[in-house]
């Protein structure tokens, strides 16, 4: 996160002798984005936010976000004043927060090394002690002065410095180069010829000051009014009300102003709001990107806002803190039926492939399976009766698919009282004759995924499905065929 | 992820609110994966019944955040006119400034894009101290708090208690 953005913030200078640039700061940011002024734009009650920001919200809700007064975006002005500000602000902090560092850094050397100093170096303890009126700022200056590193030696030569400014701004010294200044203008010149000067210097003044007019106008006109009379200045785009516009209209409109104009009426909508918040805001810049580069913009919100937002559509299985356990035990009795199914269709592939196959090849397949539990033998003997009817194959399959019994019963619950319309009863008593009348079902149970290959293609209606009028549980007369793999095949 | 103008307000707050964060207040995102989901400690104001209690709670921000504000949760069991049952915050800063049935609400409460995190948690914090029974989310704990404030500040300090495994 650090990497693709360095995030600044006003609590920066906190803990710095400078803190209460902070408050400096916090007046320089935008209230939305937190972020430095980008195209600051004043609101008809007087409030600055970023062009984007502002807009972004006005399109939301139509009120300033500091007052909640009514506003529209096409009131907004520019606030160049703020953004010199800002530009000059934001130029000068890295340096200034280098500085204030610095001096706290310092700051904390020092009370290390007074403390040092006061055991080793005895002589500038003691001056310390005898100049008490000193500012701590030299006795400062002084005890950095006997540690030589450079970092020291830097911080010095920048307090002279900044002493050396002071001096220069309070005594304002006269150079001494002989001249003196006139006393209308100021200009420096010889003393014989202040007098001849005085009689032109009014109307020179005057002439200059006409002269500085036209330059500054001049320069504003180039300024702030160039990119309006350049021939391919972008025009602000008007809002649109959508409610009555067609889909077809918003879409063609969309197209011709070269975004993208796929989804529904309201995303639609909103794609052509951000995308005149966008465009508008930078008609508003001093500094105009390109298009290209608004789309790019544009399809980051598409990413994040947007159509292509992933998040709802990702299921909480995909994220990262997925809380894998606790997901597997609560669906653990779909899983269950599932794997049954899986193995059950398995199986019956197998069959259909190897339709005559040999008891040593099954009795393979059950022993992959691992051994038959209790219930795996008791409903082996349970279903014997109903087994006749089978081959000695199909008894295998259905051995083979007895390990999820749990999962089984509960699908077959479910079918039972689909078919009977009837809740089954989970009573002790209905337990036997339940695995009884399931284990008769449990081949059967396995076919039923076979129904539907029954009638490939079969467009019948749910309402008269033929799972329900052909027996459900009939044995298939022809050898099974799975469809899904054939088709998958194809 | 892409950088979006919410998770980089979020990114700011979070800064803001390590490094200069207010007393009784700590909150951050759960993971730095997602920005869009906090969590939040409260300390129970002095003087109240909840003082001495330190309070969780959830903090799930919208992708349009700071256009609108983010939902609030407590995850712990609070007893309080304005908080559900099942956790969920009511309070005015949390409700965006368009939908107000009621009108019981003055819009400069209200959710605006220059509402911030820490001003959240600091309204949930005078909230506790003083509820609002105009619109309980509670309305057993709002009668109580009328009617029988002793029964209902016991209640408060025994969740306090229970709270911090006492």
């Amino acid at each position: 996160m650090d990497k693709n953005f360095e995030i600044t913030d006003s609590t920066d200078w906190l803990d710095t002798p400078l803190s209460s640039f902070s408050v400096l700061e916090t007046a320089l940011r935008c209230q939305v984005c937190k972020d430095f002024f980008d195209t600051p734009m004043i609101t008809s009650c007087s409030h600055t936010f970023c062009s984007l920001c502002i807009r972004r919200c006005l399109a939301s809700d139509g009120k300033c976000p500091a007052c909640r007064a009514s506003d529209d975006a096409s009131k907004l002005r520019r606030n160049w004043t703020v953004q010199e500000v800002v530009d000059g602000f934001s130029g000068a902090r890295p340096q200034a927060l280098e500085l204030a560092r610095k001096e706290s850094e310092e700051k904390e050397d020092q009370g290390k090394g007074r403390r040092k100093l006061k055991r080793k170096i005895v002589d500038t303890d003691l001056e310390e002690h005898t100049s008490p009126r000193r500012s701590q700022r030299t006795t400062r200056s002084q005890a950095s002065r006997t540690e030589v590193t450079p970092a020291h030696a830097e911080a010095i030569s920048i307090e002279d410095s900044d002493a050396t400014a002071e001096e220069s701004e309070d005594e304002q010294p006269e150079p001494d180069d002989g001249l003196v200044p006139c006393p209308m203008c100021s200009k420096r010149m010889k003393e014989e010829s202040v007098f001849v000067h005085l009689d032109r210097c009014e109307e020179e003044q005057k002439q200059d000051k006409k002269r500085a007019a036209q330059v500054r106008l001049s320069e504003t006109r180039s300024a702030h009014t160039l990119p309006q009379h350049n021939s391919t200045a972008p025009q602000r785009l008007p809002q649109l009300n959508y409610s009555i516009l067609k889909d077809i209209a918003l879409r063609k409109k969309l197209q011709e102003l070269g975004i993208p104009a796929w989804g529904p009426k309201q995303l639609l909508a909103r794609r052509h709001t951000e995308w005149i918040n966008l465009w508008n805001s930078n008609c508003d810049s001093s500094r105009p990107r390109k298009k290209s580069e608004l789309l790019r913009e544009l399809d980051q919100w598409e990413r994040s806002q947007g159509g292509h937002t992933r998040d709802s559509a990702i299921p909480s299985v995909m994220r990262k803190d997925f809380d894998g356990k606790s997901w597997a035990q609560d669906n653990s009795d779909q899983f269950q039926s599932l794997i049954a199914a899986a193995r059950a269709k398995r199986n019956q592939k197998k069959e259909g492939q190897e339709s005559k196959d040999t008891n040593g090849d099954t009795e393979m397949l059950e022993t992959r399976t691992g051994p038959p539990n209790a219930a795996n033998t008791e409903t082996a003997t349970n279903s014997d009766d109903s087994k006749i009817a089978h081959d000695a194959d199909e008894a295998a399959v259905v051995s083979r698919v007895i390990p999820d019994v749990q999962a089984l019963s509960s699908i077959r619950n479910k079918v039972q009282a689909a078919n009977d319309g009837v809740l089954v009863q989970e009573t002790p008593e209905d337990a036997s004759t339940r695995i009884l009348s399931l284990n008769g079902n449990s081949d059967q149970s396995q076919q039923m995924t076979s129904v539907p290959s029954l009638h490939p293609g079969s467009s019948e209606s749910l309402g008269m499905s033929p799972v329900k009028k052909i027996p459900m549980f009939a044995i298939p007369e022809e050898p099974v065929k799975d469809i899904e793999t054939e088709q998958a095949a194809q | 992820m892409a950088t979006s103008v919410a998770s980089k307000r979020l990114f700011h707050e979070y800064r803001t609110l390590t490094t200069d964060p207010p007393d009784g207040i700590t909150a951050g995102p759960l993971s730095e994966d997602d920005l869009f989901t906090w969590e939040a400690l409260i300390s129970g104001p002095a003087d109240t019944p909840f003082e001495g209690g330190i309070f969780p709670a959830t903090l799930v921000f919208p992708k349009d955040y700071p256009l609108a504000p983010p939902t609030m949760r407590f995850t712990c069991d609070i007893w309080h006119p304005n908080v559900y049952p099942n956790g969920a915050v009511c309070i005015s800063i949390l409700h965006p400034p368009g939908d107000d049935p009621m009108m019981y609400e003055k819009a400069s409460e209200r959710w605006s894009p220059i509402q911030s995190v820490e001003k959240i948690l600091i309204s949930v914090m005078s909230m506790l101290a003083e509820p609002n029974d105009e619109s309980p989310a509670n309305v057993d704990a709002a009668r109580m708090w009328r009617e029988r404030r002793d029964e209902y500040e016991r209640i408060v300090r025994d969740g306090v208690r229970k709270g911090l495994g006492l």
